[in-house]
């Protein structure tokens, strides 16, 4: 029994004992849940399309790509004006009034209002509060 | 020895409660969103400092929940939601403000009845756990993954989840500072240079508890919030004393149960009032009354959840291993000061230690303080617009990310790719909190595994190193075979149900 029990570890490859070891498990679990939850994963086609059909699409796929092109533009912007957090600034207006109009329900010139002086106020006040009060870095 | 109670500390306290309140009385924002969005504030605030705002907002997140719940019917946070059992129907009858007291009340009666567990429990156990070598502790955190399993709505989904999360932990370099070789694992070609630490644990957080929450908001369409004239205070409505009388074991029992839940790891909230309204609905002599505006039933959904806090608190500082997602957290805000947390944390930072405990009384006093007084106004947080709201929570996810290492922007897309991911684990059933324990736990689980058996050679270390090591596994066992008797019973309420 001992001697079933014992292992050695070549310190060379020990990075992947535990990897594999976990790896096996989630495996095994995996193959427990696909056979528990057959008749759901079976069905998984009917759930998605579902799911995609009943979204709100214009305002998830539209946080993801604003998201994205957000994030893209915020270090190009920022190299032109270096160690200013200027990138943030620059872009986050924008993405912030973005967002809001996206999420808003009625567009009128009086709910935009508020939302344009967040756009422009929140992210000025964060802007100078990690640059100049907390010395923190941003794009 | 109380050097740390300064005016600033005291005023973080204060404006921590009443930011995590009003992330709490927002449906759809939580008390772990709050801690996050918060997070990057404290980089540059210190330990003590930056720990005083953090137990603000989670003491504030979990009571704020009341609000909506009972003047609205929607709970605030997951964990307020018996409270609209009771405290809606009393709204709907004129009876708004008191019902609003009487979960304040219970709520601070919760929060200090687990913050002396936590003061007396805590160094306890940590100097217990202090005798533990390897073996024990990759025990224990074997022991919280089947707890959590256990709890979970379907335990296999809830076990997989927890090893998804350490398989995830794992990608990177096996770090030399811990004894590792050096090597890179589990990353596709190319990537060494953004992935040699493998995902930071704040952006990953972040993403799943801040983005994937405004995802799965703006997949529903962004639901337009309550307007001010919808919502009746019932401000006549009188609050007196006497409503508490013959409550006190209620109280006392729901804190408990709030308490342990608290205690068990990655087990949240919902759970801890869900047992406490259960458990008080059975022992009371007119069960029937409940759900019909019965005040009993506020006190015990109210002090269970506050209970949570301080329990949650006792494993995340004297094991190492968080209590819930909130806590999950508040070691990120340690790791950013540089403290591993653990078991030789209260007797290596006493002062840390008695910082912690007087913020968290402070905090539940500043919650019940500003609740309590400000009622009216509180009623007006639930109708600020999310289309305001959520824009700026996204900006400040983004700033979180991009400062926890000093600027690297791969955490920031690691805050994406954890949002999306998020957002779909809520669609194939994969469960968060196991998820992030594991991520947290698994570097330490795996140098615990590996150099037990590098330095014993065998298997069997892990059940003859010492009565402990026993006593872990019967519990993991018991846990696992709990798990099981109780799915069973569902599966058999179900069919019964038909």
């Amino acid at each position: 029994m001992a001697d079933l029990l014992a292992v050695s570890i070549d310190f060379e490859t020990s990075h992947l004992l535990f990897p594999k070891l976990i790896g096996s498990i989630l495996a095994l679990l995996g193959l427990a849940i696909l056979i528990t939850h057959r008749r759901a994963i079976a069905h998984s086609g009917a759930m998605w399309a579902q799911t995609f059909a009943g979204m709100d699409k214009l305002r998830f796929f539209g946080t993801l790509i604003l998201t994205v092109i957000y994030f893209l533009l915020m270090v190009p912007v920022g190299d032109r004006w270096p160690n200013t957090g200027l990138g943030f600034l620059i872009c986050s207006i924008p993405f912030v009034a973005a967002i809001s109009i996206l999420y808003m329900h009625e567009r009128d010139a009086r709910s935009l209002v508020p939302v344009l002086i967040v756009a422009v106020a929140a992210p000025t006040l964060v802007w100078w509060l990690f640059t100049y009060v907390f010395a923190l870095t941003l794009p | 020895m109380f050097e740390f109670i300064t005016p600033m500390y005291v005023f973080l306290i204060f404006s921590g409660t009443l930011v995590g309140i009003i992330f709490g009385a927002i449906p759809g924002m939580t008390a772990t969103m709050a801690v996050a969005v918060c997070l990057p504030l404290t980089y540059s605030l210190g330990l003590d400092n930056g720990l005083a705002l953090l137990l603000g907002l989670y003491v504030g997140g979990i009571s704020g929940g009341l609000v909506p719940a009972i003047l609205l019917g929607i709970p605030g946070t997951p964990s307020s939601i018996t409270t609209t059992f009771d405290g809606y129907p009393m709204a709907q009858r004129g009876e708004g403000e008191k019902a609003l007291r009487i979960g304040i009340v219970a709520s601070l009666v919760g929060g200090l009845i687990s913050l002396a567990a936590l003061f007396f429990f805590a160094p306890a156990l940590a100097e217990f756990a202090i005798k533990f070598s390897y073996v024990e502790k990759f025990l224990i955190i074997l022991f919280a993954l089947t707890v959590m399993a256990a709890l979970s709505e379907d335990m296999l989904m809830g076990i997989f989840s927890g090893f998804l999360g350490i398989f995830i932990s794992l990608i990177g370099v096996y770090d030399v500072t811990n004894g590792g070789n050096g090597e890179f694992r589990l990353i596709p070609p190319g990537t060494e240079y953004w992935l040699e630490g493998g995902f930071s644990l704040l952006p990953v957080l972040i993403g799943l508890f801040g983005l994937a929450t405004i995802l799965e908001a703006a997949e529903a369409g962004m639901p337009k919030g309550q307007s001010l004239k919808d919502i009746e205070v019932g401000a006549h409505s009188r609050f007196s004393r006497s409503v508490f009388k013959g409550q006190i074991g209620n109280l006392v029992r729901s804190s408990g149960i709030g308490t342990f839940v608290g205690i068990l790891p990655g087990v949240g909230g919902s759970a801890a009032s869900i047992l406490s309204y259960t458990a008080t609905k059975t022992a009371s002599k007119n069960p029937e009354s409940f759900g019909k505006g019965n005040p009993a039933g506020i006190m015990a959904s109210e002090s269970g959840n506050n209970g949570l806090t301080g329990g949650a608190m006792v494993p995340l500082l004297s094991l190492g291993i968080p209590g819930d997602a909130t806590t999950a957290l508040l070691i990120g805000a340690f790791t950013l000061q540089g403290i591993q947390v653990g078991p030789l944390f209260i007797g290596n930072n006493p002062g840390t230690w008695s910082s912690i405990v007087i913020a968290m009384l402070i905090a539940n006093i500043a919650m019940f303080a500003i609740m309590y007084f400000a009622i009216r106004w509180l009623a007006m947080v639930v109708a600020i617009p999310k289309h305001i709201l959520f824009p700026v929570i996204l900006m400040m996810c983004v700033i979180g990310a991009y400062t926890i290492n000093y600027g690297i922007m791969f955490d920031v897309w690691t805050l994406l790719i954890f949002g999306v991911a998020g957002w779909l684990f809520t669609k194939i059933g994969i469960e968060v909190a196991p998820f992030i324990i594991g991520f947290i736990l698994g570097p330490a689980a795996e140098i615990y595994f590996v150099k037990s058996l590098e330095s014993f050679g065998t298997l069997s270390i892990f059940f003859t190193k010492s009565w402990i090591a026993v006593l872990l596994w019967v519990l993991i066992a018991g846990s696992v075979a709990g798990s099981v008797m109780l799915a069973r019973r569902k599966a058999a309420m179900k069919e019964a149900e038909g």
